[in-house]
């Protein structure tokens, strides 16, 4: 990248009120860090009610992030935070293996569409599941999301060769 | 059983006499089974290492969803404690405010409708 684009990155990044971007490997450390400046720039700018709940929405979405890039070494993930009329958008963006998909949509689905009352109901049950194949939160933690956020959560999924997709959710308080 | 807390686990403690099981502040630890291993082995094993009145005291601040997959474990415990005949008292507090904390508490009273179970909000 030469200097010219740096300026349209960062004309980019101000347009759009990015108040946090990073693209690369996610750790744990790197989430407590970032865990950190996010909760010194909630406690000046917000009421504790909704700094909660965008903390709690930031942690599990890097958490869903950190998960992933166990799985694949290589994998780069994204963290987004944006600003708009007083109102947080967090996005993480991951790649992952197309045939695994299928069962991502189907839950997305099922929640994109699902009332507060309904998503509690699925969260409870998810509570009770035993199963863990899916992670160490084994699927609470979109529920966890979709629960904080303020509006319904949006996703997108792009294709990036035969085998791999990127998928991206962004969730607003 | 004496777990000091630190910025992203727990304060655990279990004692004998009061038999009371206190676990209070944030979870999110790196690696929530070696964490919470010992604890929940802990409290599976009171069916055969106490009796009577267990009183559990709970404080959450922040949780993370695979610590809530581990306080479900631990909650099977005490409701195991609880069909073996011993009388489990849960008091779940939150935060004043934490509307976050009330509804988790309000969803394990939900999971384990058995248990004497109360959610309360404290200063």
């Amino acid at each position: 990248m030469d200097l010219s684009q740096a300026i349209l990155l960062r004309n980019s990044l101000r347009h759009n009120n990015v108040i946090m971007a990073y693209n690369g490997t996610v750790t744990d450390d790197l989430m407590v860090t970032l865990a950190d400046l996010l909760k010194e720039r909630l406690v000046a700018n917000d009421e504790v009610k909704r700094s909660k709940l965008i903390f709690a929405v930031f942690m599990e979405g890097v958490q869903n992030l950190i998960w992933h890039g166990k799985e694949h070494a290589e994998n780069m993930g994204m963290i987004l935070i944006t600003e708009h009329e007083k109102e947080i958008t967090i996005m993480c963006g991951n790649r992952i293996e197309k045939d695994k998909t299928q069962g991502l949509k189907d839950r997305l689905t099922q929640i994109e569409g699902a009332d507060k009352e309904t998503i509690r109901q699925l969260y409870r049950d998810g509570m009770s599941n035993a199963s863990e194949h899916e992670g160490p939160g084994s699927g609470l933690g979109l529920l966890e999301i979709a629960r904080r956020a303020t509006h319904p959560i949006s996703y997108a999924f792009v294709d990036v060769d035969d085998h791999s997709v990127e998928f991206i959710l962004a969730a607003t308080i | 059983m004496n777990i000091a807390a630190t910025d992203r686990t727990p304060a655990i403690t279990l004692s004998q006499s009061p038999l009371k099981l206190s676990i209070s502040g944030e979870s999110f630890p790196e690696d929530v089974s070696a964490f919470y291993g010992e604890v929940i082995a802990a409290i599976n094993q009171l069916t055969t290492t106490a009796k009577g009145k267990l009183e559990v005291e709970m404080a959450m601040v922040y949780i993370n969803s695979s610590s809530i997959k581990a306080m479900y474990r631990i909650f099977e415990g005490l409701d195991a404690y609880r069909q073996a005949g011993n009388e489990v008292q849960v008091t779940w507090i939150a935060e004043a405010d934490d509307d976050i904390m009330q509804e988790l508490g309000e969803d394990f009273k939900d999971r384990f409708q058995s248990l004497n179970f109360s959610v309360e909000q404290h200063d």
